[in-house]
């Protein structure tokens, strides 16, 4: 038997995994650290040069980004805000056994389930319909109105959010779900004998236990969010009338070939990802230890 | 239990339930409304004499059948599906080996793995997508399903890893311990004992695998060019809407059948991937 | 049939040491038991014996094998585990084979043994079910039907009745002593319960932190404990322990402290010499104390007030005080007493122990 035995198998188990994140994430992020120092693009006609710090200071001169910025942590703060209230209600609602249970199960998924490039065409087609639908004038004058009221980009930045809390609350709900499924049922019986109050109750039981499933929960909901590209990309159909920071680098990368820049931006959402995930692992242990 | 009076219980269970479950089936229901409508229906005014906004009185199938037969659609459903189900075994697999690893076997570094593991998933593609494209120009994959296999398994693979690892662990030790003193060799526990009774856990880490692979949009937009190599997500919103014309009635099809089999997925495996979420075995 | 052999045994865990220079030789066809406190390294002894853990130092021999460096399927053991670990998804057949399959016997042979061993056990209606359609006491059953098909040369058991309600583990208990009578396999066993020790046990092996205190005959234990712990960890209510003073008196050696005094009897008095003057621990078995009567001598008598009666019906247990010292006597079921009674108690000279305060030791 032995110990070595033991850590020769679970090498050999990891290597597989290990080997596909180090060669498609690992290099990948070193890459771009790298290019975000240069200038390189694949329409340069010059050889690549390095240029330190440029594409950076660059960017923090650019109201554009700064603009960007400011919209993609609107976004994930609002999103996240609501997606949690929802999901906690609808965890609570789903926590105890009913009939149709399942069914009710399906539907809750479904938002999730479906490809949400395509589902997100349903919302384009109802929130910003084209001129010559039978309700387009309807939400054509939603649209005036509320663009007027909060200025320009209002409407797409509304459609942008409520597109991810319809596709992402049911997902955080049943994500909690599983968090509260995890408590010992007599832990809220005993505290349904010990406090009348419903609210108190929720603040004082079910808050608590929940916490480590609730600080995962947001911080999966600020991190996609923060890295939000396909939802906007699409619910704007490539238009972005309302940038982020993902469809901002996009742009740059893709469409202008300068991948020094781009990478300077999309790196930009690193330190935004470490200092939640900072937070995440200050308040509970690492994510082997929640589900135990 | 606690014994609730009737009215308490609509007010806090089901009206707020039956909002809930309207407001995520609604889109679905407009997207359904919009691809059996005919075009004169589609493009009518909104104070036309009989229209009728959330029903039509004249349901076609024209759109569905545009769609298989004038456009590249079924091509696309096959590409989408050829690519989830390859990269989802592909993660599975090193799912597997990695989170029963993790879970069962002491070994130097194992917590600190185990953490980057974790970490991985949460770099975004908003962040890779720049110097994947790079690598794959460069390995003369582009436009080829293999791109998109070989870049899936990025966030599959922690992520299966990180489900069946909570699954492992709620299974009890001393089943393998017990197999292996029956006779069997550490691997021979892991394939023959636990991973059959990790059946429900492998099988929800499987569902989501697919899910996401099946709805991945971003790598797919940018690694895929000619339109028969697209997948369903990126086709759909590509290929169909061209320029400022929107073939409205055949995207709401595509969008229908697009994701027929991930809805047939979910509604078979509903109680598995609940216990698969939740993780329990009594031995 | 083997007999195993334990020669230094350590186990180190990071900061903890687990087993500490654990000597055992356990005979061909014995029922040994190990027993203890949680945590006194019963368990880790017997998963080194069975190869789930690895030895930090010293040799275990199975048979005249060393099996050190053997994987546990290769040490020809069996083991049943304290929460049966049956395997969910097979049929309790499957559950009883696998090990057969395992060593690729042939399917006849294996159906012989599952046979044999389900009709020995009386569970040959449970075959064709699953593991979580059986009651606790036969998935308890089954594994041990698993470990018996296999002819392994030891069993090891690790606490398996724990998880049983107090009936069942009477009942499996005493099958279990009937099915080692009738295979005469090797056994070691592990338990906290000093009653399970006592009635299974050919010998039994106290623990505690690591370290063997005692191995003996179950009544050797009860009767000649080797030291102070041994002395409380074996019997029911605990031995009653009181410090006391040895001095010199009249020309023999009593044990001394306030609200109580003894004559030291005399079976102990040349041992206890050296002590005179100092503290020792004076134990007396709450079951080797009594009412006094006239008849009882008065050196081995003293006075107490009665401060609780637990009735149990076959016997009465008081809690009692002789002064500051709260002693446990098990008295007739006839003796009428009530809360604050005076009552005189005489103890059995021949059963009174000794030990030393420092090391513990039995003098």
């Amino acid at each position: 038997m032995g110990r070595a035995r033991d850590i020769r198998l679970a090498y050999l188990l990891l290597a597989p995994a290990l080997l596909l994140l180090l060669t498609a994430l690992a290099y990948p992020v070193g890459w771009e650290v790298w290019t975000s120092l240069t200038d390189l693009s694949p329409v340069n006609d010059h050889p690549t040069s390095f240029v330190g710090l440029d594409n950076y200071r660059r960017l923090s001169g650019d109201p554009a980004f700064w603009r960007a910025a400011a919209n993609t942590v609107a976004y994930a703060a609002l999103t996240s805000a609501v997606k949690l209230a929802l999901g906690l209600g609808l965890a609570l609602l789903l926590a105890r056994p009913f009939r149709g249970r399942a069914l009710v199960f399906l539907a809750i998924f479904l938002p999730w389930a479906y490809p949400a490039s395509v589902s997100v065409i349903g919302w384009y087609w109802t929130l910003s319909p084209p001129i010559p639908t039978a309700y387009s004038v309807f939400m054509g004058n939603m649209k005036y109105a509320v663009d007027g009221a909060l200025g320009g980009g209002a409407w797409a930045f509304v459609s942008v959010t409520l597109f991810n809390i319809w596709r992402g609350s049911s997902f955080i709900g049943i994500f909690l779900l599983a968090g509260i499924n995890a408590v010992p049922p007599e832990l809220f019986e005993c505290a349904a004998l010990e406090s009348k109050s419903a609210w108190r109750r929720f603040w004082l039981v079910t808050v608590p236990l929940l916490k480590p499933f609730l600080a995962l929960a947001v911080f999966l909901a600020l991190t996609t969010a923060f890295a939000d590209l396909a939802n906007v990309w699409m619910l704007t159909a490539g238009r972005i009338v309302y940038p982020v920071l993902g469809t901002h680098a996009y742009w740059l990368a893709i469409h202008g070939g300068q991948f020094g820049p781009a990478s300077a931006l999309s790196l930009t959402l690193a330190p935004f990802l470490l200092a939640v995930l900072f937070v995440l692992f200050r308040m509970f242990d690492p994510p082997d230890q929640e589900r135990a | 239990m606690l014994i609730e009076r009737r009215w308490k219980k609509w007010v806090f269970f089901y009206i707020p339930l039956t909002i809930f479950v309207l407001g995520t089936l609604f889109p679905f229901y407009w997207m359904l409304v919009t691809a059996i409508r005919p075009d004169a229906e589609l493009y009518r005014s909104w104070r036309a004499v009989n229209n009728a906004p959330f029903w039509t009185v004249q349901p076609t199938l024209e759109h569905f059948r545009d769609l298989m037969e004038k456009t590249t659609f079924p091509r696309w459903l096959w590409n989408t599906f050829f690519i989830a189900v390859i990269s989802t075994g592909i993660s599975l697999a090193c799912g597997l080996l990695a989170g029963y690893a993790l879970a069962r076997l002491k070994f130097p570094m194992a917590g600190a793995l185990g953490t980057s593991i974790f970490v991985t998933y949460l770099v975004p593609p908003t962040l890779l997508f720049i110097p994947l494209a790079d690598i794959i120009r460069d390995l003369q994959l582009g436009n080829t399903p293999w791109a998109l296999i070989l870049t899936y398994p990025t966030f599959l693979i922690p992520f299966s890893t990180w489900l069946l690892m909570g699954y492992f662990k709620t299974i009890p030790k001393e089943l393998e311990e017990c197999a292996r003193i029956d006779g069997a060799t550490r691997f021979g526990a892991m394939t023959r004992i636990i991973f059959p009774i990790a059946v429900p856990g492998i099988l929800s880490a499987g569902i989501f695998a697919f899910t996401l692979s099946w709805n991945e949009f971003i790598y797919a937009l940018i690694f895929l060019s000619s339109p028969e190599r697209k997948t369903v997500p990126v086709g759909v919103v590509s290929e169909l809407i061209r320029g400022d014309i929107y073939f409205w009635g055949q995207l709401m099809a595509g969008a229908l059948l697009g994701s027929i089999p991930v809805a047939l997925v979910y509604s078979f495996f509903v109680e598995y991937y609940v216990t698969g979420l939740t993780g329990s075995v009594k031995g | 049939m083997a007999q195993v052999m334990m020669k230094d045994l350590n186990k180190k865990y990071d900061e903890v040491h687990a087993v500490k220079d654990v000597n055992l030789h356990i005979r061909d066809k014995e029922f040994v038991v190990l027993v203890g406190p949680s945590g006194c390294g019963k368990s880790t002894t017997l998963r080194m014996v069975a190869g789930l853990e690895e030895i930090t130092a010293g040799e275990i021999s199975i048979g005249d094998r060393i099996v050190n460096d053997l994987p546990p399927k290769d040490r020809d053991i069996a083991m049943v585990f304290q929460n049966y670990a049956l395997y969910p998804h097979m049929t309790v057949y499957d559950n009883m084979a696998f090990g057969l399959k395992m060593r690729k016997f042939p399917k006849t042979e294996i159906a012989k043994r599952v046979g044999e061993a389900a009709e020995i056990l009386g569970i040959q209606e449970l075959l064709k079910r699953k593991p979580r359609q059986l009651s606790g006491g036969q998935r308890q059953r089954v594994a041990v039907g698993r470990a018996i098909v296999r002819h392994p040369q030891v069993f090891l058991f690790d606490e398996p009745l724990s998880n049983l309600d107090a009936k069942l583990r009477v009942q499996m208990r005493v099958e279990l002593k009937r099915l080692h009578d009738r295979l005469e396999t090797t056994a070691i066993y592990v338990t906290h319960d000093q009653v399970e020790a006592m009635t299974l046990g050919d010998r039994v092996v106290v623990m505690k932190d690591g370290w063997i205190q005692q191995v003996g005959e179950p009544l050797e234990l009860y009767g000649h404990p080797a030291n102070r712990f041994v002395a409380g960890f074996i019997g029911s209510p605990s031995m009653n322990f009181v410090e006391m003073t040895v001095a010199d008196a009249n020309g023999a050696l009593w044990a001394d402290t306030p609200g109580l005094r003894v004559k030291v009897p005399p079976a102990s008095a040349a041992r206890l010499g050296p002590y005179k003057g100092q503290r020792v621990t004076l134990g007396i078995r709450p079951e080797d104390l009594r009412v006094a009567t006239g008849a009882d001598a008065a050196d081995y008598s003293f006075d107490t007030v009665v401060e609780v009666v637990e009735p149990l019906g076959s016997e009465i247990l008081l809690d009692l005080k002789a002064g500051p010292n709260v002693i446990v006597a098990r008295v007739d079921p006839t003796v009428r007493a009530k809360h604050q009674d005076k009552m005189r108690l005489s103890l059995h000279p021949e059963r009174v122990h000794f030990f030393d305060n420092k090391t513990e030791l039995a003098i």
